[in-house]
């Protein structure tokens, strides 16, 4: 097993890039110089990661094109505030798209809704973590099919607690309450499930 | 709490799962290890990125990317 030695490099598993393509951070340096090509460019790398955590969170493709156009609109406002010195592009605009989902989602007290919708998509929603039957149909990226791989080897009641948590924003307590589970067993699973991720994922980096 | 249990709550806190109860021993420690200690939750935001990329990618209508650039080349006009 290889185990990755560093400890200072930003932890990321970025996608490979074009080559001569524009970096992350020559295009977010742009968007800061107020360049709309910039954005036209970014957009078109990770509209579709983003679109595809929105989705993830809310479960309504009609708010979730809504919501990427303001998430994008606020990568262009709020540019000035990002710093390389804290970590990737990639990783600034999915911490604030979740933000904003997560926030959506609570503002409009779509929990109900969304719990309907979520039940429904269960079986035929090919990016489920949990209980995902249709992987093997799906042609994977090298990058995401590595990460998959990392996060489908967890215990189901891992993945599931990890995915409450970040896709949907719960507590410990309400996930404790969703899966009628302990609260001192949701927090362990919580701690190993991310464990066996991070741990997992530094080994991969040194794959990509 | 040593580092090795900051660590663990590190990476429940990145992911908005640290308890109310929990976030003020949290803070604590954060002061305590300072820059180690910022450099290793800078390291956790890095599951941020891989959760998004486990995902498989959406498509999203051609509409919202025009109306996306049509709003900031207004606001850059303005």
């Amino acid at each position: 097993m290889r185990v990755s030695k560093s400890r200072t490099r930003p932890f990321s598993v970025s996608p490979q890039l074009e080559p001569g393509a524009p970096s992350d951070f020559e295009l977010m340096k742009a968007i800061q110089a107020e360049d709309p090509d910039a954005l036209s460019q970014l957009y078109d790398r990770y509209n579709g990661i983003l679109k595809a955590l929105i989705l993830r969170v809310i479960h309504n493709e009609a708010e979730a094109d809504d919501l990427l156009q303001e998430i994008f609109m606020e990568i262009w406002n709020q540019a000035k505030n990002f710093s390389s010195q804290k970590g990737k592009p990639l990783g600034w605009m999915v911490t604030l798209a979740r933000r904003r989902a997560i926030d959506g989602l609570r503002k409009k007290q779509a929990y109900a809704r969304a719990e309907e919708r979520l039940q429904n998509e269960t079986e035929q929603q090919p990016d489920a973590w949990v209980h995902n039957s249709t992987e093997e149909e799906i042609v994977l990226s090298d990058t995401r099919s590595l990460i998959r791989k990392v996060i489908s080897g967890l215990p189901p009641a891992q993945q599931q607690a990890i995915d409450l948590a970040f896709f949907r924003g719960m507590s410990q307590r309400e996930i404790a309450a969703k899966t009628n589970t302990p609260l001192g067993t949701v927090k362990t699973r919580l701690e190993l499930g991310l464990k066996k991720i991070y741990d997992g994922l530094k080994e991969l980096r040194g794959e990509l | 709490m040593n580092f090795k249990e900051f660590q663990n709550q590190s990476r429940l806190y990145v992911i908005g799962a640290l308890e109310a109860e929990e976030f003020a021993e949290f803070e604590k420690a954060r002061k305590k290890f300072g820059k180690k200690a910022e450099d290793y939750i800078g390291e956790c935001y890095g599951l941020h990125e891989a959760f998004a990329l486990s995902l498989r990618p959406a498509k999203s209508s051609t509409a919202i990317k025009d109306r996306l650039m049509a709003m900031v080349r207004a606001r850059k006009e303005a």
